[in-house]
């Protein structure tokens, strides 16, 4: 079942991605340009995606069963998980360090929704931190 | 903490992908054990050490000021 739903799902994404360009294109005129441009993104995402999940399959099944096996173990492998954590971990300050940037940059140009939105991202990036750290203090 | 892995394999004539299928974890893992470079968990720790037939503290070596 989840394999045929892997199967099933990239296809999916293509043709629904296909719909929603064809519309775009279509209703070109007579939607306001805002939904025109949400379709021509969403039609965009759903296509790579699906595209990217044909790809993804496709190599897959080229493995050998040895080469399968060792993937599986790869994706499990406990030094690759401390080397994704740790990732992950400095990933959270440099999107720290760039929103901090950001948020200097629409000050100096004295924007105010674009400071006012970094602000926000930047709070929303320390909760989401507190709330996974929190989460995780239950959980160990 | 230094560990035992590279000698204790080559006492025994096995390979890095033959250890790294036993204890279930990339040869990479291994060569990163052996370099000093990683340092294992403790479940892993067992394994190997459950592996060569041995006492984690026979195959790991912790040292005092890591401590």
């Amino acid at each position: 079942m989840k394999e045929r739903l892997k199967q099933v799902l990239p296809v999916l994404g293509i043709v629904c991605g296909a719909v929603l360009l064809a519309a775009a294109f279509l209703l070109d005129e007579s939607i306001p340009k805002e939904l025109s441009g949400a379709l021509f993104g969403v039609a965009g995402v759903l296509m790579g995606l699906g595209a990217t999940g044909i790809f993804m399959d496709a190599a897959w099944r080229k493995l050998s069963e040895d080469e399968r096996r060792e993937a599986e173990r790869g994706e499990k492998d406990e030094r690759n998980v401390a080397i994704r954590e740790k990732a992950a971990y400095s990933s959270w300050y440099w999107t720290l360090y760039l929103l901090w940037a950001a948020f200097f940059v629409t000050l100096f140009l004295g924007s105010g929704f674009p400071t006012a939105l970094v602000s926000v991202l930047l709070v929303l990036h320390c909760v989401f931190l507190m709330v996974n750290m929190g989460r995780w203090a239950k959980r160990m | 903490m230094t560990n035992r892995i590279a000698q204790l394999r080559k006492e025994r004539r096995i390979s890095q992908a033959e250890l790294a299928d036993a204890v279930d974890v990339t040869r990479q893992t291994i060569i990163s054990l052996e370099n000093g470079r990683y340092n294992a968990s403790l479940l892993l720790a067992h394994k190997i050490a459950n592996y060569f037939g041995m006492t984690i503290e026979e195959v790991f070596l912790f040292e005092e000021e890591e401590a």
